[in-house]
């Protein structure tokens, strides 16, 4: 046994030291690249004024408009209030939806469920048009079903549902296939059909780790849900940028807490939950 | 009811239950339905006919232009991807990936100091020993605000998406490529500064809590305990991070920097629909080959 193994170290540490000569080279080279000079990182004078506006506000986040409009003494509050309902319900829609589509991928996509040597000819496709979906990035699909059908609001959640379902059907795939097989192969022993094996020997051991999944992936819809808004649909983003090139930065503020909150809140309930599940 | 059913039964009613995941499954069925219900996403009048004839020319125009009204010919084809290419496909495809690695090697930097700060077992008064002498209240308290202070401000970062990073981040710094690679850093310290911190609570406490015992400093155990032990398992957590910053490294570019994201936002600006797809297309060939490049480290990693 080698030493390293004793300690309960996970992985070789030999390849880890040269991955990390190799990353340090490749940043080097990255910085080359992109002409990256620690002197623009001093914002300018106008950044600095713009830096100090903002960031004075930080603490002082705006309750009312700060503009002409009058939406009441907590209109900006009440405004993030709705902003961020709507932002879990494109959030929710896409990731419902994403869901049956990763199901259905990911049963196709597991080699568990398909019995024999007919396995390559059904997951293999499967596997590449998941790949093929999750390779384009929510917001690029965005702007490809904007240039093909306009602005509606079931494009914004189509385009967060067809990566998520690509990504769900991968994952779902091998939490399937990596499922501890016991069960089923002393059901398929006692004479229980491959189905009969699948359906209540293998998928019950897998449905746990699916489910705390599916939570992770609502608390990343919310982000993307609201990084949308930046397309023009009604979610927190667009208020923010909004706000931001009004220059009423104490909006901004009151925008940015509600998504901190929102976020905050949906990662504390997924990860009680995983931790509930993988206890 | 035979005794088989009986037992069927009793297995039934004595079954290990998790209120707290059946309470959230229901909570979240819940806030689908009313997402569906109440949302506004109707799918009737989808496919009006302005939609139709929109939907026509956007599938008419994808057609690469040199061979849109013709029969397809390949050579025309490649000869227009090799001009966009030249012109402007493989100056962004580069510096996509250069912003992808620029901000993952900052972020697993910066995730790397705040993680031993942010692990509850490094952040005390005795780091990985158990028992022994109690602590005075000062040291207790210092480290658990210490722990605290640095676990929150790591989730301050993380909450905030990488696109509304780098929006802020383009405002306050001017145009180069530094909004993006910071934007990505940022996010993604934040992320692995808290990973990072489980791995350092997951290590064990047999090899540092034998240091500490020995008279070890702390950056003595971090140096010659953690480090050893966690690094290949940290180094799996960077490379699934790095490529989740290869996807959102195209996408910052349509804030106006000088990625693929920015000239599929041109594209469609100019109503260049054919010239769209082939950057999106670039964009997904190189998200793929990052995720192969990845599996291969990762799986090179983890032999041991």
């Amino acid at each position: 046994m080698r030493p390293e193994r004793r300690f309960g170290a996970t992985g070789s540490l030999g390849a880890s030291v040269g991955v990390l000569v190799l990353g340090l080279a490749a940043a080097w080279a990255s910085g080359r690249v992109l002409d990256l000079r620690a002197g623009d990182l001093a914002p300018g004078a106008g950044g600095w004024q713009l830096a100090g506006d903002f960031f004075g506000r930080a603490l002082r986040p705006a309750l009312a408009f700060e503009g002409a409009y009058d939406g009441g003494r907590l209109g900006v509050v009440l405004q993030a209030g709705r902003a961020a309902v709507t932002t879990v319900a494109f959030a929710a829609a896409a990731v419902s939806l994403s869901l049956v589509g990763g199901l259905v991928m990911g049963f196709l996509g597991s080699s568990a469920w398909w019995p024999g040597r007919r396995a390559a000819a059904v997951t293999v496709p499967v596997r590449l048009l998941a790949a093929a979906m999750r390779s384009v990035h929510e917001l690029i699909w965005a702007v490809l079903l904007l240039a093909a059908f306009g602005t509606d609001r079931l494009v914004a959640v189509l385009a967060i549902a067809i990566p998520y379902a690509g990504t769900l059907a991968k994952v779902f795939a091998e939490m399937i296939d990596e499922a501890p097989r016991d069960a089923a192969g002393a059901l398929a022993a006692a004479g229980a059909s491959p189905l009969q094996g699948f359906a209540v020997g293998l998928l019950p051991r897998a449905v746990p780790d699916m489910t705390a999944y599916a939570f992770y992936r609502f608390e990343c819809a919310l982000r993307s849900a609201a990084v949308l808004g930046f397309f023009g649909f009604p979610t927190l983003g667009y208020y923010l940028s909004a706000s931001f090139e009004n220059l009423h930065y104490g909006e901004v503020w009151t925008y940015l807490y509600a998504l901190f909150v929102l976020v905050l809140a949906v990662d504390a309930w997924s990860g009680r939950l995983r931790r509930e599940v993988t206890r | 009811m035979s005794a088989r059913a009986a037992e069927v039964a009793r297995l039934w009613r004595t079954r290990p239950r998790r209120p707290f995941v059946a309470w959230s499954v229901r909570a979240l069925g819940l806030i689908f339905a009313a997402s569906w219900l109440l949302g506004g996403f109707q799918a009737s009048g989808w496919l009006t006919p302005r939609r139709q004839a929109n939907l026509a020319r956007f599938l008419h125009e994808i057609r690469p232009w040199p061979v849109r009204d013709t029969a397809w010919d390949d050579g025309a084809v490649r000869a227009w991807m090799a001009e966009l290419w030249r012109l402007h496909g493989g100056g962004a495809l580069m510096a996509t990936l250069a912003v992808s690695v620029a901000a993952i090697v900052l972020a697993a930097a910066v995730g790397a100091l705040a993680a031993p700060l942010a692990a509850r077992t490094f952040a005390c008064p005795e780091p990985f020993v158990r028992g022994g002498r109690p602590p005075r209240w000062t040291s207790r308290a210092a480290w658990t605000g210490v722990g605290a202070a640095v676990r929150f401000g790591l989730v301050v970062l993380r909450a905030i998406p990488e696109y509304v990073w780098a929006f802020l981040l383009l405002a306050l710094l001017g145009p180069s490529a530094w909004p993006m690679v910071l934007a990505l850093a940022v996010h993604n310290a934040g992320i692995l500064g808290k990973l990072g911190a489980e791995v350092v609570e997951n290590t064990g406490t047999a090899a540092p809590g034998a240091l500490r015992a020995l008279g070890a400093s702390r950056r003595q155990i971090a140096f010659v305990g953690l480090v050893p032990l966690g690094l290949p398992r940290w180094l799996l957590y960077v490379f699934y991070r790095w490529e989740t910053c290869v996807r959102e490294a195209a996408v910052l570019g349509m804030l106006g920097m000088s990625s693929l994201g920015f000239w599929i936002v041109d594209a469609r600006a100019r109503n260049r629909y054919d010239e769209m797809l082939f950057y999106v297309a670039a964009g997904a060939l190189l998200v793929l080959a990052g995720d192969l490049v990845s599996a291969f480290v990762r799986r090179a990693v983890r032999r041991a």
